[in-house]
């Protein structure tokens, strides 16, 4: 069925070159989860947006298991300090969440900033992060607040969005089926700000939360996206009790300089690169400790 | 001995949609790979859906579902089952009189080429009808989800700001009369 040879070249000759599929379409989390178990290769398929530019990359599989119909998974709540956001959730259906919108703000003016408006009404979050494309932004701006995915009927239970990008995880090495996506949490609880940058797309963006730590003050998480490099989580855990003694420069420049090389690619060198990120961390940590003439 | 299973291929790879297009029932049998642009043009005839990336980047292929836009290219055929498409070609009335978004674009010179043009206008009826009086702000960033080569886009601006006042005077008539 397909027209051109996989590995020819990355786009498929025409739309009717797509090589089909046995198609199930369940109706509870429960029948996908049995399917998925049943053919442990099929491909989860939930607004196709990416998958068919997968398909048209190369992919052929068997099966293809599309959870659109599964309502359950489509479900936002914020119960006892721990957004919870289904996985079949919309870009444009998150940003627009009460759920969100009342539990943390910024993270719903960040995903409705994403993509384009035909990609936000169409695109959903388990897709978003399951593509484990680097450019794209849900997993640099729910890694930077601590997001844990969590799967049922495979052979993990929860894995933190950063791992996305471990070397050596399941992820690359087939270690094993991850099952079914049904939704990703956030603790909410412990946040005291978060924010997201985007003015440098696509040479850097940084999506950067500032928590309470278990033990004693600050955690400062950011992370920082590119178009061609993985995101890169960067971390400081400061001794203040409150936001507003930390210093954006100083924290910025700790942050920053913990991009390793590899960061660094053909549209910016690691120094710019870690110049660039330090400015937008000074930036974001300007607002959110209110004082905007330390943005250095 | 066959190897074939008691399913043929054929009927293994298959899906019936059923939709409503352009206020019109649809019933058809596609491939399970089959795309919503196929689906469209091929089984539909509905050539006013461009194919164009084919990556849901261009939006030239842009269509309505459930009154939304999306990009045909990218859609599985499968997803449109029990839904409510709408293409270019269910613009304008039956009698042809253009619709206020296709006269605007007519009257503004929204389009030189006018490959692009179908797209804009689908996604141009799907913002007047989440907002009938939008914003220059708002209008750009529903206009940057498609691309236009011809253009420069100034001129494709115009033509919505054009289209909401065409829609609303047209619907003050309807109200007076």
């Amino acid at each position: 069925m397909r027209g051109q040879k996989l590995g020819a070249g990355l786009i498929a000759q025409s739309q009717s070159a797509l090589p089909p599929f046995t198609l199930h379409r369940p109706t509870s989390l429960g029948e996908a989860v049995a399917l998925s178990r049943q053919h442990p290769k099929a491909v989860i398929a939930a607004g196709c947006s990416d998958l068919v530019a997968q398909f048209r990359e190369g992919l052929e599989p068997e099966v293809l298991i599309s959870v659109q119909r599964i309502k359950e998974l489509r479900a936002i709540k914020n119960d006892a300090g721990v957004l919870r956001i289904g996985s079949m959730v919309s870009h444009a259906e998150a940003s627009r969440s009460h759920e969100v919108l009342s539990s943390v703000p910024a993270l719903a003016a960040a995903w409705g900033s994403i993509a384009t408006v035909r990609i936000r009404y169409r695109g959903t979050l388990g897709g978003n992060l399951l593509s484990r494309r680097y450019r794209y932004e849900m997993p640099v701006i729910l890694s930077a607040l601590g997001g844990q995915m969590l799967f049922q009927g495979g052979d993990v239970e929860a894995l933190p969005i950063s791992s996305l990008w471990d070397r050596d995880s399941l992820w690359d090495r087939n270690l094993g089926n991850v099952g079914i996506l049904t939704a990703v949490t956030v603790d909410t609880a412990s946040l005291l700000w978060f924010g997201y940058e985007r003015s440098m797309r696509p040479v850097s963006t940084v999506s950067l939360a500032v928590r309470k730590d278990p033990v004693a003050g600050l955690t400062v998480s950011a992370v920082c996206g590119s178009e061609y490099r993985q995101p890169f989580l960067l971390s400081h855990t400061a001794e203040a009790t409150d936001i507003t003694e930390l210093d954006p420069v100083s924290v910025g420049g700790v942050l920053a300089v913990q991009l390793p090389d590899e960061a660094g690619d053909y549209a910016g060198s690691i120094d710019y690169r870690r110049h660039l990120v330090g400015v937008l961390c000074r930036r974001l940590l300007a607002e959110a400790t209110g004082n905007k003439g330390k943005e250095g | 001995m066959s190897l074939e299973s008691p399913e043929s291929s054929e009927e293994r790879f298959a899906h019936k949609v059923e939709f409503e297009l352009n206020g019109s029932p649809e019933r058809h049998c596609v491939p399970t790979s089959a795309t919503v642009l196929d689906l469209l043009r091929n089984s539909c005839g509905k050539q006013g859906v461009r194919a164009s990336c084919e990556r849901s980047v261009c939006g030239a292929c842009t269509v309505l579902v459930d009154d939304l836009p999306v990009a045909a290219c990218s859609t599985f055929a499968f997803d449109v089952d029990g839904t409510r498409v709408e293409t270019v070609e269910g613009l304008a009335a039956q009698d042809g009189t253009l619709s206020a978004q296709q006269q605007a674009f007519r009257e503004c010179g929204g389009f030189q080429c006018g490959f692009c043009t179908s797209g804009m206008l689908m996604l141009t009826t799907a913002l007047l009808r989440q907002n009938p009086q939008p914003e220059r702000d708002q209008i750009r960033e529903w206009i940057s989800s498609n691309t236009c080569r011809c253009t420069g886009y100034e001129m494709i601006l115009e033509s919505v700001e054009r289209a909401a006042e065409l829609a609303s005077a047209k619907q003050q008539d309807q109200v007076s009369e």
